[in-house]
């Protein structure tokens, strides 16, 4: 079967066409209790394949505990995760990563030491193709070269994206925080994800960066990838998500497209405060 | 020049293979002082990969070039097994050693990873004093016979010299291929932060045992050269003592750049030479000359020569 950029199928697209798109990501009744204190009680909802859903809600509310259960670095206490006919409760990280999940951190992750470059943190990206081994490496030598080559010719294109080529070759520590963001979103897409979790990817954005950061996503979107975005900034929630979760205290308090949520008077109480329907409408 | 520049190693090479002629002046003592130096390189480069590179840290390296000399010295002196035969199950005994410590481990971090690789460093000890009939126990291996290929033996230190810097310098090579490929990009951003490597597929633990298992079997290596030279071996030269001489070799150096360590015990080792007139305050001056590279080289001696080849690439490039 022809495969697209994203690992989307024909078949897949064309079914999308007709029918409301497939779902991409189920969390079903996730707990996490973080010493007595629910991070997350029973929250269920779903991701569409090709959607941009958006988790929102106050500090604490559980947010990026929710991606981290998706993502395998934390265990919930009951409930499951499906993504890909597989339940992610049960997998390690490293796993579920080769399963298409890619993700960004809320506090930038960057690998810093040993002068690895900005290049260097694209290409850690292209592991799940990499794969290197010990005796890939000694023993084929012009086949890992080759795998190389067309690796940094991918991150350079993935950094041209995200419009920071010129600084591949600069250390991540050098870059502003926006831009330690983009390099971020960009070692992520390098992984050819299905589905990326973006964790507050729009803080310390001017908005202007943000007026350009909501076309990449728009762009993402394009290629096929499904996105869940955590973010803050309700200009970006309710310009590019199709969908949209909102968590309070670890609960699940609305669900539905931008429009409904903002005039939702829970979620106006909860968090909007009354300024959003103003502010928010497309 | 930056053409003639990348043909650096051919210099490094042919002086490698003029010292004895020349300076060495064909003297087994000199040429033995390098036998040392060699192999205390392949120790300091061997923990530079994992240290330097995946960033664990082992306090207890010795405990692999302890398995490489015992495994060389007991079958060569007492089964008759010959020199090559014998450092190849050292070197699948230590990665043996090394791939079954390396799970449980590695899985500790910071003090309690330093504390667990020393306490395999002394177990190790404790183990060679104890089986005292097949080691010698505490008053040592002797007449381990010298060093022999397919029936041409290096007994004469010229010849030794030769053979312990061939080891070297594949053992340089195989590292920097490693740790330029994407391989050694996998362990750096394993060292940077685990939780970030592992979201993008990287399975650590698996990534660090293999790091581990190599660095042990270069340890190995090392070790097998050691027995060879010596013909006498006691648990002492593989002590606690002796892991952290290879350490400070490695942080002299400038760790996670495989010259470093090379240049860190290049200089540990060849600084008595330079000292021992000083006969009382060797010791002293020894002790004085780390505490100074230490404290005001933070990147290590190989942080200066990139500063000094930078330096002279810039000045050159503007004539």
């Amino acid at each position: 079967m022809a495969k697209g950029p994203a690992g989307v199928t024909r078949d897949e697209e064309a079914q999308a066409r007709v029918m409301p798109p497939a779902v991409m990501l189920r969390v079903v009744e996730a707990t996490k209790t973080f010493e007595g204190v629910r991070a997350l009680d029973s929250v269920s909802f779903e991701v569409r394949a090709g959607h941009i859903k958006a988790l929102i809600g106050p500090n604490g509310a559980g947010k990026t505990t929710m991606l981290n259960v998706i993502n395998g670095l934390l265990a919930p206490d009951s409930g499951h995760v499906h993504f890909q006919g597989c339940d992610l409760v049960e997998m390690k990280t490293d796993r579920i990563a080769f399963l298409g999940l890619a993700r960004t951190f809320q506090l930038v992750r960057l690998f810093s030491v040993n002068n690895a470059t900005v290049l260097d943190n694209v290409l850690v990206g292209a592991h799940k193709s990499l794969r290197p081994s010990v005796a890939g490496t000694l023993f084929f030598r012009s086949r890992a070269a080759r795998n190389e080559a067309a690796a940094r010719e991918k991150a350079m294109e993935m950094l041209r994206f995200v419009g920071l080529e010129k600084a591949a070759a600069m250390q991540p520590g050098a870059l502003s925080f926006g831009s330690q963001r983009l390099v971020e979103l960009a070692r992520s897409l390098m992984a050819d994800p299905r589905l990326v979790l973006l964790d507050e990817p729009a803080s310390g954005l001017n908005d202007a960066e943000v007026e350009s950061f909501m076309e990449l996503l728009s762009v993402i979107k394009g290629r096929g990838v499904t996105v869940l975005l955590v973010e803050h900034n309700m200009k970006l929630v309710m310009g590019v998500s199709d969908d949209v979760v909102v968590l309070d205290f670890g609960r699940k308090l609305a669900e539905g497209p931008p429009s409904a949520i903002c005039s939702d008077p829970l979620v106006i109480e909860a968090y909007l405060g009354p300024e959003c329907a103003v502010r928010g409408s497309p | 020049m930056t053409r003639l520049a990348r043909y650096w190693w051919l210099l490094v090479l042919l002086c490698i293979a003029l010292y004895p002629p020349t300076l060495g002046g064909m003297s087994p003592y000199r040429c033995g002082i390098l036998v040392f130096v060699g192999i205390y390189v392949i120790l300091a480069v061997s923990l530079d990969l994992l240290m330097g590179y995946a960033g664990q840290i082992s306090v207890g390296h010795a405990a692999f070039f302890a398995i490489g000399a015992y495994a060389s010295g007991i079958l060569t002196a007492k089964y008759g097994v010959s020199p090559l035969p014998a450092m190849i199950a050292g070197v699948l005994l230590s990665a043996g050693v090394a791939w079954a410590m390396g799970r449980p481990v590695l899985a500790l971090r910071e003090y309690y990873l330093a504390m667990a690789t020393l306490a395999l460093n002394v177990i190790v000890v404790t183990l060679i004093t104890g089986m005292q009939s097949l080691t010698g126990g505490a008053s040592g291996l002797r007449d381990i016979p010298a060093f022999s290929l397919f029936g041409f033996s290096f007994e004469s230190d010229v010849r030794y010299y030769y053979f312990v810097w061939s080891v070297v310098v594949f053992v340089v090579l195989t590292s920097l291929a490693l740790v330029r490929s994407s391989f050694g990009r996998t362990l750096i951003a394993i060292q940077s932060d685990e939780t970030a490597a592992s979201s993008f597929g990287i399975d650590c633990p698996a990534y660090k045992v293999r790091v581990y298992v190599l660095s042990a079997a270069f340890a190995s290596l090392a070790g097998s050269l050691f027995a060879h030279h010596m013909s006498f071996i006691a648990p002492d030269d593989f002590g606690v003592l002796t892991s952290i001489n290879i350490l400070v070799m490695l942080f002299l150096g400038g760790s996670g750049t495989i010259f470093g360590p090379v240049l860190g015990a290049g200089f540990l080792k060849l600084l008595p030479e330079v000292t021992y007139k000083f006969q009382d305050y060797e010791m002293l001056l020894n002790g004085v000359i780390l505490i100074v590279v230490l404290l005001f080289l933070p990147r290590g001696l190989y942080g200066v020569v990139t500063a000094v080849r930078n330096g002279l690439v810039r000045s050159l490039g503007r004539q």
